[in-house]
């Protein structure tokens, strides 16, 4: 029993390994505004915790790493009430990254889907 | 380990769960938990530190948790930044050949070159920002004046992180250790950029970057210049016509060398060279770890 929980898990987290930087692109690729971080993060919760197997700190590294391949960009901006926030919005390569990705993963979940329904 | 009730609390276990990682990656986590969690603070200010941090250790994750997700992230950041390894080869000349596949060793060489201009500049900036900041303090401008000089170093100190990073492979930081709390007095604040280790090591870094930008500069342009001038020698006795050493000193001269000569300071020229590549990329080593100890706080736990 112990041991399908902890494969469940692993599959969860591959499975959010996989698909959170197609997430955090689209958030961004939608919003009229640039986001911060717990932006993202409250934004995500309201949909459902799958995306990110659970915990909103695995977020922050991904966006790390997405600005850093060009597909976001970031500044810091001072707020009137807290602290500073660094704000996130998607860049011209990341809508192409974006578009190219939603084709990709929309034919990886037709595939899926075809195969879990038994149309093979 | 105790569930944390302040958010100080919360970045030392962070900090102590992360114990052993890198330096860089620290700072990055750190800095991440610390604006989520005052963001989250900040949107229900009514909540107590210690409610909010219960809450947060469900949906950020505890500290151990989040200590595990960087660990995993940065397997691949790690991979992202290094290029894919050339093959490992067996045989001495392999090795002493294949110095010049790695893409490293030719990043390392432009960094060198590169140094004395990023040296130049760091200790002029650092130079002048002291001296104009010792003769404004009896000016009312005096304390913004080092503020704003400290804060310029800061930003200086992150930008060079990103080109040793992008230069020399050695992960450095992509965020700045998180600015001093709002609430906290103004003076008091101020007062921390002092006594912050960080920002005098940063300062020693960008002085002592004049020296060692001069010392790579000349050692590399000095060693490329040598080994491709004896790689030409047959070249200039081929198609130049006349001797590679051509000397007249008080009547005793000396012209020459023969074509045997010739082809072995060309081969003489060849080794060289690979010998300079690699001890490009032991400078390169060397100071992408005093980049790493001068320019990241080390994590005191």
């Amino acid at each position: 029993m112990d041991d399908v929980a902890s494969q469940l898990k692993k599959f969860q987290k591959e499975l959010s390994s996989g698909t959170v930087s197609l997430v955090l692109l689209a958030v961004l690729g939608q919003s009229r505004q640039p986001m911060y971080g717990y932006q993202i993060a409250k934004r995500l919760e309201e949909v459902g915790e799958g995306v990110l197997a659970g915990k909103q700190s695995a977020l922050y590294p991904v966006l790390r790493n997405l600005e850093a391949a060009g597909l976001l960009a970031s500044e810091v901006e001072p707020s009137v009430s807290g602290p500073p926030r660094r704000y996130y919005r998607i860049t011209k390569p990341g809508r192409e990254s974006l578009r190219q990705w939603v084709t990709a993963w929309t034919a990886t979940r037709d595939c899926v889907d075809n195969v879990l329904q038994g149309g093979v | 380990m105790n569930a944390p009730r302040t958010i100080a609390e919360y970045l030392d276990q962070l900090r102590a769960a992360l114990r052993g990682a890198d330096p860089a990656l620290i700072q990055d986590a750190l800095y991440d938990a610390e604006e989520h969690l005052r963001a989250e603070l900040a949107e229900q200010p009514g909540r107590d530190e210690a409610a909010m941090l219960e809450h947060v250790v469900g949906s950020y994750g505890a500290p151990e948790e989040v200590a595990d997700i960087y660990r995993d992230q940065e397997i691949r950041v790690q991979r992202a930044i290094r290029p894919p390894p050339p093959p490992q080869r067996r045989s001495v000349m392999g090795r002493f050949f294949g110095v010049a596949a790695d893409p490293h060793t030719w990043g390392a060489l432009f960094y060198m070159l590169l140094a004395l201009a990023t040296g130049i500049f760091y200790f002029t900036w650092v130079v002048v920002g002291i001296s104009l900041s010792a003769g404004f303090s009896v000016l009312i401008i005096g304390i913004p004046f080092i503020v704003l000089f400290f804060g310029s170093v800061r930003a200086l100190s992150l930008l060079e992180g990103r080109i040793v990073e992008a230069m020399l492979g050695v992960r450095m930081p992509r965020r700045p250790p998180y600015p001093a709390q709002q609430g906290v007095p103004l003076l008091k604040r101020i007062g921390a950029m002092f006594t912050d280790a960080r920002s005098w090591t940063t300062l020693l870094y960008m002085l002592l970057m004049l020296p060692l930008g001069i010392i790579y500069f000349t050692i590399s342009v000095t060693l490329l210049g040598v080994s491709v001038g004896f790689i030409g020698a047959p070249f200039v006795k081929f198609f130049g016509g006349v001797d590679v050493i051509n000397m007249n000193i008080d009547g005793a001269g000396y012209h020459g060398p023969g074509w045997p000569g010739t082809i072995g300071l060309c081969l003489v020229g060849v080794v060289l060279l690979f010998t300079t590549l690699h001890l490009v990329r032991g400078v390169a080593r060397l100071h992408g770890q005093i980049a790493k100890n001068l320019l990241v706080s080390t994590a005191v736990v």
